[in-house]
């Protein structure tokens, strides 16, 4: 926490405490539709933190993040149908095999020196082909798809995952919140200057005796091992899965898309950006409601979106960063 | 560097927070009425085609079931934008606002996503279209599902297929297997491959040709196919590849006994029109309605009249049965509280519908399961079923008519 608020002005201290307050108290204070799009919210502001750790602070692409998502939530599905593992116990396997693929990615990305749209064209190869891939696996539902049973409890039970909607949003919740910390103390560490290092200028780095390949792989490991667990949580809240949304471009593509417009490279970017794009769907749904063309709807929220990111290219938390003054000056910019 | 101050930033925000809520109210104000029903369709995104031909049929409903004297109904429209989170969104969305039935959503992922809302809210959904059997294998009381299930409809192709050999006396000795490549042609192919040795076919697969959907020259996959000798065709394709495929035929002199398609494509509207005298003589297996029941000739009447120069088709006929479905259950129910709709949903016993079968009534699991698929070949520009016997009103041609002699 103390990471977290290093360099905050009071005002940014005092609103990260209303906004975690209001967070915490948020499903007894909003009705079942609201709490459902916060649920959303949190979940794009949660795999936004990993893959922004990947390319925000070691500054390698990847077009294909739904393949770790996607990963983590067949693996902890498939044990969790097949042979009653529990999420909790599940998550291992998930995170291993999401890291596993990270690595094999990363390793020919870095060792033959693939970088930038030819490493984020690699991450979506490794995409499609492992959505294919299980399309065809029986095991995994193939393309009929894989369907966790359901089943309407008195009780949550957190242990298997099953319940109702206000036990996800904390678990959610608390992922966002955990994923923000070790953001922030990565961040703050060694590697994460590293990271930086790379990220600006590689010759550089690696001429300063930065170790490339094994921080590269670090960033990898880190960022595929957080999106397995997003899918986990994604898996057990959805309870179906089909390979070609799960593992699709489209899909890799809307779990960016709240860190691009938040702001890459900052802590609380994915976060805001998450905040932003949801609600804004909704408010044009509500706005467009009336007009009784398919599809008015998604081409206003383009529209919006493209203007953000016309207006705002570093995203929106750096300028809400410096429109309240939310630093205390100790820092250079926003985090 | 903002051009904006901080107080008028934070004013700013404080009034289109202030004028977004109010939007909101109002679009639950709107929706206030007798029997709300909430359509979940996706209208926009890559279903957008399906989503707005499924919605003919919600449109279609309204004049037909206020003639048949059933009690009126509110629409509320939800679009899925062809996306699950959405899908599970416009769900709880449209029950806070005050849907007391939820009807959709085509696709078999945003409609568990729909159905898992609506059973936590103890909210009706009924299904117009999704074919996934693990919807109706979880246990949910307020979930009811009036479409045949994947393998179900796997197993009427078959069964209307040797119904038709025998009621020509003629039945093809050999097939050539044709499909696409991507998840559905591919999950399709397993599923007849599966299926197929149950039946005891006259025919055996010689050849098995599996090709991209997307491709522009499908010219080798036919002459693969015609230098097999196979006397039909056996498709599992969708609507590009099917028009390339038939000029192929065309162009290449083959007519096969049959085109027997287990998949989109062939009976399509775009089909019939793009192919003109060339897309007569192709069968599908496909959920379908009885052209001989009463209602059915209304809603063909009042579809050619709201869109002519198309057909009636499976989205339309579905979605119209998803809302007969409501309205015959508030009627008898005679309440919109959800927990007393989904009972009277429970034993529906609609005799006088459309689909093909006995009539709308669920099991224990609110799968109708007496749904029967059609048969229906392509003749004269029009989709004429030709099985099962108790539906049809053509005999099946065959075999089918040389293209060089049309």
């Amino acid at each position: 926490m103390r990471r977290i608020l290093e360099g905050a002005s009071p005002r940014a201290r005092v609103l990260l405490a209303a906004l975690g307050a209001l967070l915490l108290a948020a499903p007894f204070l909003v009705d079942s539709y609201v709490l459902s799009v916060l649920i959303i919210v949190l979940f794009f502001a949660y795999v936004g933190q990993a893959w922004n750790l990947m390319l925000g602070f070691a500054g390698q692409l990847s077009l294909g993040h739904a393949l770790f998502v996607g990963i983590g939530a067949y693996a902890s599905a498939a044990l969790f149908v097949h042979f009653h593992l529990p999420p909790w116990a599940g998550v291992f396997a998930a995170v291993a095999l999401a890291v596993l693929a990270g690595s094999v990615i990363g390793y020919l990305g870095f060792r033959f020196s693939i970088r930038g749209a030819y490493f984020a064209l690699l991450t979506i190869a490794f995409a499609e082909f492992t959505g294919i891939a299980v399309a065809h696996v029986d095991w995994l539902g193939g393309s009929g798809g894989l369907f966790l049973p359901v089943s309407n409890r008195a009780h949550d039970d957190l242990a298997n995952l099953r319940g109702s909607p206000t036990m996800f949003y904390y678990v959610i919740l608390t992922l966002t919140a955990g994923a923000l910390a070790l953001c922030s103390w990565l961040l703050n560490s060694r590697l994460g200057l590293y990271w930086k290092a790379i990220r600006e200028d590689q010759e550089a780095a690696e001429a300063l005796g930065v170790p490339l390949f094994r921080c590269k792989m670090i960033a990898v490991a880190i960022s595929s091992g957080l999106s397995g667990i997003g899918g986990v949580w994604y898996a057990f809240y959805y309870n179906n899965l089909f390979p070609e949304t799960t593992f699709g471009t489209s899909h890799s593509i809307e779990l960016i898309l709240a860190t691009v417009v938040g702001g890459v490279g900052t802590l609380f970017g994915p976060i805001l950006g998450a905040f932003v794009l949801t609600p804004l769907g909704e408010v044009m749904t509500a706005l467009t409601e009336g007009i009784g063309i398919d599809g008015v709807k998604p081409f206003f929220w383009g529209l919006a979106v493209a203007a953000i990111v016309l207006f705002r290219p570093s995203g929106l938390w750096p300028w809400l960063y410096r429109l309240l003054a939310l630093g205390n000056g100790t820092r250079g910019g926003p985090r | 560097m903002t051009g904006m101050t901080r107080r008028q930033w934070l004013k700013a925000t404080a009034g289109g927070a202030a004028a977004t809520l109010p939007l909101l109210r109002i679009a639950r104000a709107q929706t206030s009425g007798p029997l709300r029903v909430g359509v979940i369709l996706p209208r926009s995104g890559v279903l957008a085609g399906i989503g707005q031909d499924l919605y003919r049929g919600v449109e279609l409903a309204g004049p037909i079931l206020r003639d048949l004297g059933y009690p009126e109904m509110e629409i509320m429209e939800g679009d899925t934008e062809s996306n699950v989170q959405t899908a599970r969104a416009v769900a709880e969305r449209l029950i806070e606002a005050g849907a007391h039935v939820l009807v959709g959503a085509f696709d078999s992922g945003q409609t568990t996503a729909i159905a898992q809302v609506a059973e936590q809210k103890g909210i009706p959904l009924i299904i117009n279209i999704a074919a996934a059997p693990q919807i109706t294998e979880q246990g949910y009381r307020f979930v009811f599902r009036n479409f045949p299930t994947a393998p179900t409809i796997l197993s009427n192709a078959f069964q209307q297929q040797k119904e038709i050999f025998a009621r020509v006396g003629a039945a093809p000795k050999t097939v050539v297997f044709m499909h696409v490549n991507d998840t559905f042609g591919t999950a399709m192919a397993g599923g007849i491959g599966a299926v197929m040795p149950k039946f005891d076919m006259p025919y055996r697969i010689v050849e098995t040709i599996a090709y991209d959907p997307r491709a522009r020259d499908l010219s080798i996959e036919v002459a693969k196919a015609k230098a097999a000798g196979a006397d039909a065709l056996l498709m599992v394709s969708r609507l590009n590849d099917a028009i390339l495929i038939t000029r192929e035929l065309i162009k290449q002199r083959w007519t096969p006994q049959a085109v027997l398609s287990m998949g989109p494509g062939w009976y399509e509207d775009q089909y019939i029109k793009t192919l003109g005298k060339y897309s007569d003589g192709p069968m599908s297996f496909v959920p379908w309605y009885d052209p001989k029941k009463p209602l059915s000739r209304k809603l063909e009447e009042a579809h050619a009249r709201a869109y002519p120069g198309t057909n009636l088709n499976t989205n339309q006929v579905f979605t119209f049965e998803a809302l007969l479905i409501a309205a015959d259950a508030y009627r008898r129910a005679g309440t919109t509280d959800p927990g007393a709709l989904a009972e009277a949903i429970r034993t529906t016993h609609i005799t006088d519908n459309v689909s093909i079968g006995p009539g709308i009534m669920f099991n224990e699991k609110g799968q109708n399961d007496g749904l029967v698929d059609a048969t229906i070949q392509n003749v004269g520009g029009k989709l004429v079923v030709v099985a099962p016997e108790a539906a049809a009103v053509a005999d099946p041609i065959w075999p089918m008519p040389p293209y060089d002699a049309r």
